[in-house]
């Protein structure tokens, strides 16, 4: 009696702790994946290009915003990319610009259809020809990408250097990046990177635009 | 992080306030405030020409405005975007307000359908200029759907109050009467509920950090005197005691009315009648338009968008 009953307890210790393992996996690892899965998904689009940027690698140069400015004639106001410094040392960067996301909440919200996603690559457009420079996209960005030029009243925004691009060139930033830091290339093989993710602590979630970019972070 | 400044506060406030006065007019118009209510008319007089002139503004406030105007016609364009549904409605309320307005002023009949699209037209611009802002996910201050809940509780009263004001100056007979103080009172209470349960779920991280703290920059930070000062007691903690106790003085002017008709009861009933009027409720009214304002400037600058730029 005595021992089936110590079987019995521990079976239920077994029980208890799988469940409290259960739990824990669901509490504590799993939404963590969940959240990385949502933007870790295979995109709607097989052929979304993406830029991929590796923390480690960056030594904030910024040759790329330089690369990129050279090469988009940045209106007045406006940075396309960015390099941004943070961390408890102050020594993680981050070099950023458009993430061509998955929903971009920018072509969501633009009244005058400035704004296209292309189907070839998935990479999004704003055409500042038919830009009336309302600022609405400048609220609905959760990343803070399309900038306003006071000198010419109309949005400016990285384009991912699609003309570069249709003609089998890489985009301005990743071609002047001296550490490989950043790069760019098709959004589902990117993702297979080791120590990918979307989101960085403090930045928004992934969830809102599905962001078509690949962050190493610093450890 | 602004991007949008005075002139989409006052915008966005006109908006609410030209559709508000419409609402007035149609409510008297359909015996809602109390038996011959002089806020038949004037509400129909300003509603259009006041989102007019918001609507221009907004214009000036386009970076192409007067640079490219032509290129305002897209904004027709994209029928998923709340902005383009803002300007169908603006401009049909705008066509339709003018008309109306002028045959009310010709003491024309409108035909029946007008009238009504008309209100239709004045509550959807109500709602519109909160729905602008209450889908924007990046702003968790402004991405719950309380917010045009809020904007047109306030539309209505801010409308009510203008068009008060302009019958007080512009109409020659009648009295104000009770029913619009008992109906703005009204107004005043449900907005006073909705403006807690905004801030306190706001305030309660309901829509995370970045709501809490732009909750906390309205209440307890740089813009705590224009909410406890403008839009909480001048908007409407003044107009609740001010319409409370009229509507308390109504009500017992009423009560004598039954209880003692041989006395002067006409009388009586003529003063309660006319009990809503006085230059406390015009100071009143006057607050109300101020506490409304109040409340657009803070939703505006206190946007705080869910990511400040900063790498942690």
């Amino acid at each position: 009696m005595n021992s089936a009953k110590k079987v019995s307890i521990s079976r239920r210790s077994v029980l208890k702790a799988g469940a409290v393992a259960t739990f824990v996996l669901a509490t504590g690892i799993t939404p963590t994946m969940v959240k990385a899965d949502t933007a870790q998904d295979t995109p709607k689009n097989p052929n979304q290009i993406g830029f991929i940027y590796d923390q480690n690698k960056c030594i904030n140069c910024k040759m790329c915003a330089k690369a990129c400015n050279e090469a988009n004639n940045w209106e007045e106001g406006t940075e396309w990319r960015r390099v941004i410094v943070g961390g408890k040392d102050n020594k993680h960067y981050l070099s950023y610009s458009c993430n061509h996301c998955e929903n971009p909440a920018c072509a969501q919200v633009c009244p005058v259809l400035a704004y296209k996603k292309r189907d070839k690559d998935g990479i999004v457009i704003h055409n500042r020809e038919v830009c009336v420079g309302c600022k609405y996209c400048m609220y609905a960005c959760p990343y803070h990408v399309p900038e306003f030029s006071p000198a010419t009243g109309r949005i400016n925004k990285c384009h991912f250097c699609y003309q570069r691009q249709d003609n089998g060139e890489k985009p301005a930033c990743v071609s002047k990046c001296p550490t490989g830091a950043l790069s760019f290339g098709v959004l589902s093989e990117i993702r297979k990177t080791p120590g990918a993710t979307a989101q960085l602590e403090g930045m928004p979630s992934p969830d809102i635009t599905k962001p078509s970019w690949v962050l190493i972070p610093k450890a | 992080m602004h991007h949008w400044h005075w002139l989409i506060v006052i915008y966005l406030f006109l908006g609410g306030l030209g559709a508000g006065a419409y609402l007035t007019s149609f409510a008297a118009e359909k015996g809602w405030l109390g038996k011959n209510s002089r806020l038949n008319r004037v509400g129909y007089y300003i509603a259009a020409p006041v989102v007019a002139f918001g609507t221009a503004l907004l214009v000036l406030d386009l970076g192409q405005g007067l640079y490219k105007p032509w290129l305002l016609f897209r904004l027709l364009f994209n029928l998923g975007s709340v902005m383009t549904w803002g300007v169908y409605i603006l401009s049909l309320f705008i066509i339709i307000g003018l008309i109306k307005g002028f045959l009310v002023w010709k003491n024309k009949t409108a035909p029946n359908w007008l009238t009504w699209a008309g209100a239709v037209f004045a509550l959807a611009t109500g709602a519109y200029t909160g729905l602008l802002i209450a889908v924007v996910k990046a702003v968790p201050f402004w991405n719950t759907f309380l917010m045009p809940v809020l904007f047109v509780v306030s539309a209505l009263s801010t409308g009510l109050s203008v068009t008060a004001l302009g019958a007080h100056f512009v109409e020659k007979n009648g009295n104000a009467n009770a029913t619009e103080g008992k109906v703005h009172l009204g107004l005043v209470i449900v907005e006073i509920v909705v403006v807690a349960i905004f801030f306190g779920m706001m305030a309660a991280g309901a829509k995370g950090p970045v709501g809490a703290a732009s909750a906390s920059l309205v209440m307890a930070g740089k813009y705590a005197l224009v909410f406890w000062g403008y839009f909480i007691a001048l908007g409407l903690l003044l107009p609740l005691v001010v319409f409370g106790l009229e509507y308390q003085r109504a009500k017992q002017a009423g009560h004598q009315v039954v209880t003692e008709p041989a006395a002067s009861g006409s009388e009586v009933a003529v003063a309660a009648e006319s009990g809503h009027h006085s230059y406390l409720v015009l100071v009143t009214d006057l607050a109300v338009l101020v506490g409304g304002f109040a409340l657009r400037a803070l939703v505006i600058f206190a946007a705080l968008p869910i990511w400040d730029g900063k790498l942690l």
